[in-house]
């Protein structure tokens, strides 16, 4: 993949409930939902329902240059139910930058999203997810994975200034020799995070990662839930790491592993606990004051591989 | 430059420092030998302001200032750096990255015995005894300071690598006139660079401060440390 820049192989922006821009490369189809539901009768079975907005991504081919999308909000009380649909076909590699976000910070608005990802054989996908919200706004956001044989899918989801109450949900459904590996980078800051994964490795040879870092600022509280189920013989792996940063955060990570297979191995680690004064004294002996050492500390634990401001978006959906 | 003033220091509800004075001059290299556990380490961090190690009574005057009670990053802005003898290990956080946000200049990297791959790692996460040092050594340059404690810097570095790291303090710090405390009790560091004074620790107290290091240093090798209480009451060591 090249550099994002401005080059985008399909680009999808939409404010409150109006598609701003729409533009696809050849090998790419790229629909509002309700037009690819009316049109395409087979993809509604995996709409479900009709959607009312949303995008559908079909990558048939492959294309040089990442998928770019946006759905933002930018007037009071907005209520967003987008439902998205993405394809992969079988061997292509696709990348998409995905961001959902609040163009200002008391719009009291309301976004219920859900995404499809369907991956055919021997496709790979590597997902960049961000949100960005005010503190007034409800955010819900399911994602169902598919993966067929062979596919490979990579989700990076960050979310550094969430709403009051945000739910992240991934379920994935691995077929033989596909792998899933989900990071997840949470900082809650006066509100509730629920994120809730859970993988389902149903062919031989699959294999899924979850990997959350989870901060839980002051009077704040974190829910995880992540549940990995071995039908076949896979593999699968839980990371949970959190940091509490205040007297009133808490973080209640729940890891599930149910294996009904004898040649499956799942795995998990977790731990919860403070930033240590040992480790903000080497800090603040370099000349950081204890916050700027905290802030350090926890954006490098939330991962430094992309940042807000880093993602091709558009910069008309910048808060 | 550094004043120290009959200091006495509780860590823990334990009194660790009785009664320690000392003074160093700008550009003075001195070295503070004792065997483990005679203070030293909490001597440095009492000097670099650690909130857990109380002073209970003296006075520490840095370049005229008491900072006595001062916040550590204070300390570190006023130009004091500590090369701590175990660095802690600060997950998620790259040397690059911290060397980044606490460089007061810019940083040539010419001559360190360096695998570049290191500025890409976690701070102190699996790095070996060298790469800690040299870690040490690139933070504290980074952050131009006036003064330097270095603890322990010649424990667990071999003697090739020692001295590469020796000539770089020789030529980033001492240069620049750079006041320095090497903090040691085998003294590996003093084939490479010589002191002007040499202080001796035990049990909490500061035994002998010397300009004549090498007497002082050929008595502990020859003795022991403990030669270094009984001269203490003799005198033998004094200037």
């Amino acid at each position: 993949m090249k550099d994002v820049g401005n080059v985008k192989s399909a680009d999808y922006f939409q404010i409150n409930h109006e598609i701003r821009r729409m533009l696809a490369e050849k090998g790419v189809i790229l629909l509002p939902s309700p037009e690819a539901y009316e049109k395409m009768e087979w993809t509604r079975e995996h709409f479900g329902q009709k959607p009312v907005e949303g995008y559908f991504i079909w990558v048939k081919k492959q294309v040089s240059y990442p998928i770019s999308t946006c759905i933002a909000i930018s007037s009071p009380e907005v209520y967003q139910k987008p439902r998205n649909l993405v394809i992969v076909e079988k061997g292509v590699k696709a990348e998409v930058y995905s961001i959902c976000n609040a163009v200002k910070p008391n719009l009291s608005g309301k976004h219920v999203g859900y995404s499809k990802i369907i991956l055919r054989e021997n496709s790979t996908l590597k997902i960049r997810h961000f949100h960005k919200w005010g503190r007034t706004d409800e955010v819900s956001s399911v994602l169902d994975f598919l993966l067929e044989k062979g596919a490979t899918a990579f989700s990076f989801y960050k979310s550094l200034a969430p709403p009051e109450k945000l739910t992240v949900e991934n379920r994935t459904v691995l077929d033989a020799y596909s792998s899933a590996n989900f990071e997840t980078s949470v900082l809650a800051k006066n509100g509730e995070v629920k994120l809730y994964d859970s993988i389902f490795l149903n062919g031989e040879k699959s294999s899924g990662i979850v990997k959350l870092r989870m901060v839980s600022g002051e009077n704040s509280k974190i829910l995880s839930h992540s549940k990995i189920v071995a039908e076949k013989a896979g593999r699968g792996h839980v990371d949970c790491m959190g940091l509490l940063l205040s007297e009133n955060s808490s973080i209640d990570s729940i890891p599930e592993l149910l294996n009904s297979n004898k040649n499956a191995v799942l795995t998990h680690e977790a731990s919860i606990g403070k930033v240590s004064e040992e480790e903000l004294n080497y800090l603040r002996s370099r000349g950081l004051t204890e916050d700027e050492a905290i802030n350090l500390i926890v954006t490098g634990f939330l991962g430094e591989a992309l940042t807000y401001r880093e993602y091709p978006i558009p910069a008309e959906s910048h808060m | 430059m550094l004043k120290v003033e009959n200091l006495s220091v509780r860590v823990q509800g334990r009194d660790i420092l009785k009664g320690v004075s000392l003074k160093i001059g700008k550009g003075e290299v001195h070295v503070l030998l004792g065997p483990n556990a005679s203070g030293k380490s909490t001597f440095a961090y009492t000097l670099m302001g650690f909130p857990e190690y109380k002073v209970t009574q003296g006075k520490i005057l840095f370049e005229g200032k008491e900072i006595t009670h001062m916040p550590i990053e204070e300390r570190a802005k006023l130009g004091i750096a500590l090369a701590f003898q175990h660095p802690v290990a600060v997950k998620g956080v790259t040397l690059s990255r911290l060397l980044k946000r606490i460089s007061k200049q810019p940083l040539d990297l010419n001559g360190f015995p360096l695998d570049k791959s290191l500025l890409d790692r976690e701070i102190n996460v699996g790095f070996s005894g060298g790469e800690r040092k040299l870690s040490e050594i690139l933070q504290i340059i980074s952050l131009n300071p006036v003064f330097v404690i270095l603890d322990e810097f010649d424990a667990g570095l071999d003697i090739v690598n020692l001295e590469k790291l020796t000539l770089i303090i020789q030529d980033k710090l001492l240069r620049n006139g750079v006041s320095l405390l090497l903090i040691t009790h085998r003294g590996n560091i003093l084939q490479f660079l010589e002191p002007d004074v040499a202080h001796v620790m035990l049990g909490g107290e500061m035994v002998c401060s010397s300009r004549n290091w090498r007497k002082t240093w050929r008595t502990i090798l020859r003795y022991g440390y403990e030669r270094c209480r009984e001269c203490k009451e003799r005198g033998l060591l004094s200037d």
